[in-house]
């Protein structure tokens, strides 16, 4: 609609090196890997060897159908557990309901191989709760290592995403739409089935795909609590590890074939959402009503029961961090700050500081591109910044363990050798976590009617000026909203990290990994005490900064 | 002070779609004109080629005898109130005010004189430290409005301003931004769809159909003697009736309604006989006779709003008539009531039955 007077303004220019960053970081590293994953290294012809390969042997291909397995149980049961848990706190007075669903929302930002490691301590096999049983009841049970830890740990990280999800779409739901049914003579099932259920069905589509994605991509948790099963983020970092003496063509061919299931997924969950999805905004939300006798009491202990299994890891390593150890193994039953001690004072502090620091880089990055990421796609719809919406979708759909390997094929050779150094860890952490604040940044711009910049370039002000007086301001909140989810889950990266990482560079999350493998639990939990109070704390300041005690996603 | 604006010609495409084709207006110096018409008829379009968030595809706009076609924007002075007002949500009332003085680098002690003006014509002063969502919808028009206006610029810009506020703080508005466009003086284009807005506040009015202008002229010129049918039905309620033009010996000029009943007219141009014609009457412009030489029909309902009442009757043609009469006129018709109507030669519209366009002679 607008006089283009220079194609080189700042817009077109901000397009083009975003574009440019995109293929440099992105397209690139991922076209090697496909490029190592489908072309003989030596003769440069296209081959199947590597797929072959992977079919050919149980060891291999078992880990695509253990994936498959994992995530469909966890994303069930995950469905299972998040839609009347959302539905009760909607629907029934919870008593503290406000404090249940921070606590939800704790759970939910927590990395999941923290809940791994805590229920290790706890049901692993010289677990809290696994002696306790077995000295009651004599029995050998031997922890809940493999399929069951897995599903375990992930259930309880990914039903707070439907039920998230599931709350938001229970809000806007106006009430007059059940009591209008209501006064066409449906009974209150029926309401259930014929109004409720299929108005938040798309909500129950979107938000379980994404479990699923989150759920198949897991790294951390299937390599500590796994144990003989293994799955694929865990078998490409195996194989790419041992890579060092020559098949990395093999490791990049797994990579592909993950890629290409995550992009599946990715596309279904895109044409399904787009084709089933009402917009609803409710002047009225469903009101929680105090409901009376055995009802009541069960929606309280369901409640208040899953609400504890899911904040339980949190609370397990704080317990922990602040028991006394013998050789940082085992527990000698006493309260001490001997593992602060050990981590703050007796070693290099550079794990802790490398994860802010590298941390905050990375969310300066994240802030300046995702603003005009997003205001490019919005608001100056062409070719090229199509082109950038899609691909700014694209981290979703990576898991980190391929990032990580992809960063490493393409920059381990001069020109650009940023393998080790601090870049490569910033560019991932910029890479995988940028969605955040896309998608929180793009909805505030759609809340922005254009005439309020028509109304400043009118008065005087340049398209420029313009952007930083008025639109820049006024996205503030939600950027700053979606910056902060992106801190948080940066604070947690371990996938692409543990790949990328060298000992400069090395973070809280490898940090808790590495001492965990190594049987370090005082360590560990020291570790994933300061990881988990400070993502509270950036909790904290998130709601302070939105004004809700809620979050969208 | 106030400056012209000519609109020559000019043409806007949006993609291969032609929206505004060869469009010609002249505004005069400090007059508000207000561009009237249905949704989708170019009227917005118009007004944002003025300003320039438009692009002109061909012919030219000038103000001040200035073709503005290619100077951006920020750069053309002319103040706009937008719908929805576009207030800054971040910044305070008087920030909102002061920001595109401080864009345009004036003096600290010229923006303090500007502000405290403007915020005494807009009648505002009050609340210039408050943020925009504590105040009302009636306020932030005015706020809307100071912003617009402080910045001095050659033409105020206001699309549709008052769609947004309930009816009884339209009227209110609709009155301050006259009296205020008034006070300043600065030629205005006003762009609404609502008749009754643009009847009350315009000096002059261009209706708009399907980007062509219908009908340029004062309120009372456009409602009186509507130039075609669209305009006559668009602008306030015109019932139409089927005629027949009819002449005597004499020379003296008829429409005929039915066998018995016929009226002269005196006042059109260019006529055949025999000629088709569809006749428009204004609710007002009928009169309930006893006679027999008249339009007949049946009052379908009734509805009783004070000051007079108005019949909705089905002709014995078929055709379907609103009938006002005033209040002090006799007691209310019960439905069912057959009724005899004659027409108000003077006031009534002919059109050509095949053209639309009007039969009236100019001035007549």
């Amino acid at each position: 609609m607008k006089q283009k007077k220079s194609l080189f303004n700042l817009w077109n220019a901000s397009s083009l090196i975003i574009l440019g960053l995109t293929i440099l970081f992105i397209l690139y590293p991922l076209f090697l890997i496909l490029n190592k994953g489908m072309f003989d290294p030596e003769t440069g012809r296209f081959t199947l060897q590597n797929f072959y390969h992977f079919f050919d042997r149980k060891f291999y291909w078992i880990t695509l159908r253990n994936s498959f397995e994992v995530t469909i149980v966890s994303t069930a049961l995950a469905v299972i557990i998040g839609i009347p848990m959302a539905y009760m706190l909607r629907r029934v007075k919870i008593f503290g309901s406000k404090f249940v669903q921070i606590l939800i929302i704790v759970s939910y930002i927590s990395p999941p191989f923290i809940g791994a490691y805590a229920w290790i301590q706890l049901l692993g096999r010289s677990g809290v709760v696994t002696k306790f049983i077995n000295d009651t009841f004599n029995m050998n049970f031997d922890g809940i290592y493999g399929f069951t830890g897995i599903v375990l740990v992930l259930t309880l990280q990914s039903f707070p995403l439907v039920f998230i999800y599931i709350m938001g779409a229970l809000k806007n739901l106006d009430s007059s739409l059940i009591e209008a049914a209501e006064s066409l003579g449906y009974s209150n099932f029926q309401r259930m089935i014929k109004i409720v259920i299929p108005l938040i069905l798309p909500t129950i589509f979107a938000s379980s795909l994404l479990v699923f994605m989150r759920v198949i991509a897991d790294f951390g948790t299937p390599m500590l609590i796994g144990e003989g099963y293994r799955t694929m983020p865990v078998l490409i970092y195996q194989q790419f590890l041992s890579e060092v003496g020559g098949d990395a063509g093999f490791a990049a061919a797994i990579a592909t074939l993950f890629i290409f299931v995550t992009i599946s997924l990715f596309l279904l969950q895109r044409i399904l959402s787009r084709q089933y999805s009402y917009s609803m905004s409710a002047l009225r939300p469903m009101a929680v009503q105090q409901s009376k006798g055995i009802k009541n009491i069960l929606s309280h202990l369901v409640v208040y029961f899953v609400t504890f299994l899911a904040i339980l890891p949190q609370m397990v390593v704080i317990f922990t961090s602040f028991l006394e150890t013998r050789g940082g193994q085992v527990y000698t039953g006493n309260f001490s700050l001997q593992n602060y001690q050990n981590i703050l004072f007796n070693r290099d502090l550079s794990m802790i500081t490398n994860t802010y620091k590298m941390g905050l880089y990375a969310i300066v990055i994240i802030v300046i591109l995702g603003i005009f990421i997003s205001y490019l796609t919005v608001r100056k719809r062409n070719m090229i910044n199509s082109i950038l919406d899609t691909f700014s979708m694209f981290p979703f759909v990576i898991p980190g363990s391929v990032l990580g390997i992809a960063l490493v094929f393409a920059f381990s050779d001069s020109p650009l050798f940023l393998t080790g150094t601090v870049t490569i860890m910033v560019v991932a952490f910029v890479i995988r976590r940028m969605p955040y604040t896309i998608r929180s940044s793009t909805a505030i711009i759609g809340q922005i009617h254009p005439s309020i910049e028509e109304a400043s370039i009118s008065l005087g002000a340049s398209e420029a000026k313009t952007f930083y007086k008025v639109v820049v301001p006024m996205m503030m909140p939600g950027v700053l909203a979606g910056a902060i989810m992106s801190w948080i889950t940066i604070l947690g990266e371990l996938s692409a990290s543990i790949i990328l990482y060298a000992s400069n560079t090395q973070t809280l999350s490898v940090s808790i990994y590495t001492e965990v493998i190594r049987g370090n639990f005082g360590n560990a939990s020291a570790y994933s005490a300061i990881l988990t109070v400070t993502s509270i704390l950036s909790l904290l300041i998130f709601f302070k900064l939105t004004g809700k005690k809620e979050i969208s996603l | 002070m106030s400056v012209s604006i000519n609109i020559d010609k000019v043409v806007k495409r949006f993609g291969n779609e032609t929206v505004i084709n060869g469009l010609s207006l002249n505004i005069k110096p400090g007059e508000l004109f207000t561009l009237l018409g249905p949704s989708g008829c170019g009227k917005t379009t118009l007004l944002r080629m003025i300003i320039g968030f438009n692009s002109i595809e061909d012919g030219k706009i000038e103000i001040d005898n200035k073709v503005v076609n290619d100077i951006p924007v920020n750069k053309r002075k002319m103040g706009m109130v937008f719908q929805n007002y576009a207030i800054f949500p971040h910044m305070s009332v008087a920030d909102n005010i002061a920001f595109g003085l401080k864009v345009n680098n004036l003096s600290k002690a010229e923006i303090n004189k500007r502000m405290e003006d403007i915020m005494k014509v807009v009648r505002i002063e009050a609340h210039k430290s408050k943020k925009p969502d504590k105040l009302s919808g009636g306020q932030q028009q005015r706020v809307a409005l100071a912003r617009a206006l402080v910045i001095h610029p050659k033409v105020l810009l206001m699309d549709e301003p008052l769609s947004n506020l309930d009816a009884k703080l339209r009227i209110e508005m609709r009155n301050a931004i006259k009296a205020i466009q008034q006070q300043v003086g600065i030629t205005t284009v006003y762009v609404t769809h609502d008749q009754e807005e643009a009847l009350a506040i315009s000096d002059r009015i261009a209706v708009m159909n399907g980007g062509v202008i219908q009908q340029i002229g004062k309120p009372e010129d456009i409602y009186s003697r509507p130039s075609n049918l669209f305009v006559a039905q668009f602008i306030g309620t015109s019932n139409v009736i089927k005629g027949k033009i009819e002449t005597d010996e004499s020379g003296g000029v008829f429409v005929r309604l039915n066998e018995n009943y016929k009226e002269k007219m005196d006042n059109l141009s260019e006529i055949k006989k025999g000629q088709e014609v569809i006749v428009a009457v204004r609710p007002q412009e009928f009169i309930l006779v006893e006679d027999e030489s008249s339009i007949k029909g049946v009052i379908e309902s009734t509805m009783f709003l004070g000051l007079n009442t108005h019949y909705f009757v089905k002709l014995d043609t078929g055709e379907k008539v609103e009938v006002i009469q005033d209040a002090e006129a006799n007691e209310i018709m019960p439905e069912g009531t057959r009724v005899h109507l004659k027409l108000k030669s003077k006031k009534i519209n002919l059109f050509d039955s095949a053209t639309e366009e009007s039969l009236i002679k100019a001035g007549g």
